[in-house]
């Protein structure tokens, strides 16, 4: 009888030599030694796996030999992307309330998970995020035309007008355009990755998404795809405690997302997500073995989302402001930034001063020249489902423009580009 | 803008084939509680800017259930999921957010009424709410499944494909899920984009096993089913009987008679071809049959036929694509049906082979104009 067995020789799985002559488990399917004692493992959530940070919540160093010691122009920029994200963030909130654009998302207390990650990443690095990371592009420079553009779906909008607030996508910043669906992303970062890989592109892939999404079936199937092909991705999950009103404990039982990790047999962390150099540190760290070594990277950053799931959704509701302030007052991202910058004197009062008169006057600029902007051309509506228009698709296309010529008053067309 | 404007609801009933008869619908009881809001009159719903393409026009009161409460469509829901789980002790409702009320509060106050063990929260995971409602379901127990957007619904087309819509048949009657329903908000609300906007019926009403029905615009809104499909959901507001009671499923509703053409739609899309059908009166002299189809799968054929054998002429009108649309199979059922009763090739008024777009959504949805303009075209064939 011969046996056709293919051992792995993968650095990361030691698979015993077969032999019928020892009396070891000879399963395929593990490996581990034989144990004669009934016991089950405890899940361990009362005391779970550390959560890593560099900044005490005062934004004073713990531990002097994980200091990234990063330049005062990196920390001013990562602080500054914060802030003009939180700027940004409260003006376009206020401009749906006056329904001025349709619908928008707050990124509020996330801020440092977003730019720590950023910060470790090579600019070239592709994202793919799920719909709260808009402090990703901030750090790669996208400029506020951009981010209003896409939220008015006026005619500068990249996406051409198609999709909700909030949808962001830049190819040349390398940031895949969001799309709504939950952990969709999760799957697709991963064949990137191994794409990257076998291009030898020399570029990690990051892949953001929330507790929430991390229970769908996609993120299952992400998990498990990246370690399986070994492929250089690094899963950033923010753990912000809410999945709209759903709160950790009912999306989860087990020790959060970090602890599945191990169990796909990923490298895993937890970090503080409000701390953002403990962010860049574990990014950074990951990014450079994942690129090295070929194997996924999951962080899970512990954070708070500050403001509600939407403008569609009132937190009230759910939880008490209590909770909210809290984190809003003690344990901010922005907060702990600037207190640092204040010890290491890079910062002051007057400075920052300036910069939030300076922040919202740049947000307001582009807020007010994306408002006075016409839409695009209602033709945009048929093209990009295809690379090539199908005829079927010309036709009403066609029958929508001889549709506008008879009724067109009845439509808002002096809003839209001629 | 009316950020909790909802869109017209769905709902798939999995029963199995051949399951006869009516349907309990149940109303409100319970709405004294004060924790729903308020319903909106029809006049504050006219002042929103700019949230629905047509005018809402509410329905005469009905006489023949009891007595009855304005409420508007989540009310309506709420009193008929409150119904349902006051009559029925094995029946459960969950889903993502379903806990404290739900995005488009239609749960409210049931959590507290009922226990946490009977309304709450799922992870979020369709195929996992899906799968779980139809083992709860092949129990006997009545399992109540929120999808929070139909655009959502497709993680778990597997599990109702698959598995829900083939549980009879494949094990020969032994087993069933014919007590799990599924309920989900879906079409256009102004502003949903690509995932907050869809009308996914087409691929449903592909799959023998299940039954489909689309909110009904009007006071029958009822039951563990059923929501109504219109974009001011908060705002609009109808009589609807307070006692629970019955609705024939499958039959389709002639809601206005006529002799010229048949105008056929369903959710919210009926307020649309209703307004249609006064344009034409006024404009064109013309007199239209306008029949709310009710439900998808299976549907109401000989009501169909019977009124396009009167007229001669049909328009059928969705928000989803055309191709593929749910249109062309009744198109196709009624030419091989009514043939020679045509006057003029039946026309379908239905959204763009596109993606449901953003800012393009004035120009894409099939409004009273579309559909006008395609009435008098057939008019005039």
């Amino acid at each position: 009888m011969s046996l056709n067995l293919s051992l792995a020789q993968h650095p990361h799985r030691q698979q015993q030599q077969f032999s019928s002559l020892d009396d070891k488990p000879q399963f395929p399917g593990a490996s581990a030694e034989f144990i004669d004692k009934l016991e089950f493992i405890q899940p361990n959530v009362i005391s779970g796996i550390p959560i890593y940070r560099v900044m005490d919540r005062q934004g004073q160093i713990i531990n002097p030999s994980e200091d990234p010691h990063l330049p005062k122009e990196k920390v001013l920029k990562l602080y500054k992307s914060m802030t003009l994200l939180n700027t940004m963030d409260r003006i376009l909130y206020e401009s749906q309330r006056q329904g001025r654009i349709s619908f928008y998302m707050t990124n509020y207390g996330e801020e440092g998970t977003h730019v720590g990650s950023a910060a470790a990443l090579d600019n070239t690095d592709l994202v793919f995020g799920q719909y709260r990371e808009a402090g990703v592009l901030m750090y790669r420079d996208y400029p506020l035309e951009l981010f209003m553009a896409q939220c008015y779906g006026n005619i500068s909008d990249l996406g051409k007008g198609r999709q909700m607030p909030v949808h962001y996508g830049c190819k040349e910043r390398h940031f895949v355009t969001i799309s709504s669906p939950l952990a969709t992303q999760i799957p697709q970062a991963v064949g990137a990755a191994y794409a990257a890989k076998r291009a030898n592109a020399n570029r990690v892939v990051i892949c953001y998404f929330g507790e929430g999404a991390a229970s769908e079936g996609d993120a299952h199937a992400g998990f498990n795809f990246a370690a399986t092909l070994e492929c250089p991705i690094i899963f950033f999950c923010r753990n912000n405690g809410y999945a709209i009103s759903t709160p950790t404990s009912e999306q989860y039982r087990g020790d959060g997302i970090a602890a599945r990790g191990p169990g796909y047999g990923i490298m895993s962390i937890r970090v503080d997500g409000n701390d953002v150099f403990a962010v860049y540190n574990a990014t950074k760290e990951a990014r450079r073995r994942a690129v090295a070594e070929n194997q996924p990277f999951l962080i899970e950053a512990m954070t708070y989302r500050i403001g509600h799931h939407s403008t569609s959704d009132d937190s009230s509701a759910y939880r008490s402001v209590d909770e909210v302030n809290y984190w809003d007052k003690q344990d901010h991202p922005i907060s702990r930034l600037r207190h640092y910058l204040l010890s290491q004197g890079w910062w002051d009062e007057e400075q920052e001063k300036a910069w939030r008169k300076q922040s919202r006057k740049k947000v307001m600029e582009a807020f007010e020249q994306a408002e006075r902007k016409p839409k695009p051309n209602p033709n945009l509506l048929f093209s990009d489902v295809y690379q090539e228009m199908p005829a079927q698709l010309r036709k009403q296309q066609e029958s929508l423009a001889r549709h506008l010529q008879t009724y067109g008053e009845h439509y808002p067309l002096e809003h839209f580009d001629k | 803008m009316a950020v909790v404007a909802a869109a017209a609801g769905w709902l798939l009933r999995l029963r199995a084939a051949g399951a006869e008869g009516h349907w309990r619908r149940f109303r409100g009881v319970g709405l004294a509680r004060g924790f729903l809001h308020p319903s909106a009159t029809v006049e504050d719903a006219a002042q929103r800017r700019q949230v629905a393409h047509f005018t809402f026009q509410p329905d005469p009161e009905p006489r023949e259930y009891g007595q009855t409460q304005k409420m508007n469509l989540f009310q309506s829901v709420t009193s008929a999921l409150d119904n349902s789980l006051a009559k029925d002790p094995t029946a459960v409702i969950f889903g993502e957010d379903v806990a404290f009320g739900g995005v488009f509060r239609c749960t409210v106050g049931l959590r507290d009424k009922y226990g946490k063990d009977r309304v709450f929260n799922t992870p979020l995971c369709e195929q996992g709410i899906v799968g779980f409602g139809i083992g709860i379901a092949v129990t006997g127990a009545t399992a109540i499944a929120e999808i929070q957007f139909a655009d959502y619904i497709f993680p778990a087309f597997d599990q109702i494909v698959n598995e829900a819509a083939k549980y009879r048949y494949r094990s020969g009657d032994l087993f069933n899920c014919g007590s799990l329903t599924i309920r989900s908000p879906w079409g256009c609300v102004g502003h949903g984009a690509l995932y907050h906007s869809q009308s996914p019926e087409a691929f449903f009403a592909h799959c023998p096993g299940i039954k489909g029905l689309p909110l009904l615009p009007r006071t029958e809104c009822s039951g563990v089913i059923t929501a109504h499909g219109t974009l001011n959901l908060l705002g609009s507001a109808e009589q609807v009987p307070i006692e629970p009671y019955n609705i024939p499923l499958s039959q389709a509703e002639v809601i206005q008679e006529g002799s010229d053409v048949t105008l056929v739609a369903w959710g919210t899309q009926v307020h649309v071809i209703r307004e249609v059908a006064s344009m034409a009166k006024e404009k064109l002299g013309v007199s239209c049959e306008v029949i709310d189809l009710r439900t998808i799968i299976p549907w109401d054929v000989d009501t169909v036929c019977k009124s396009v054998i009167k007229t001669g002429r049909l328009l059928i009108s969705h928000e989803a694509p055309l191709t593929g649309g749910f249109a062309s199979e009744i198109s196709s059922t009624v030419q091989e049906e009514c043939f020679l009763n045509l006057e003029a090739p039946i026309s379908r008024v239905c959204g763009y082979d596109t993606p449901f777009p953003h800012i393009f959504e004035p120009f894409y949805i099939p409004d009273k104009w579309k559909c006008y303009d395609a009435l008098r075209k057939m008019i005039n064939y």
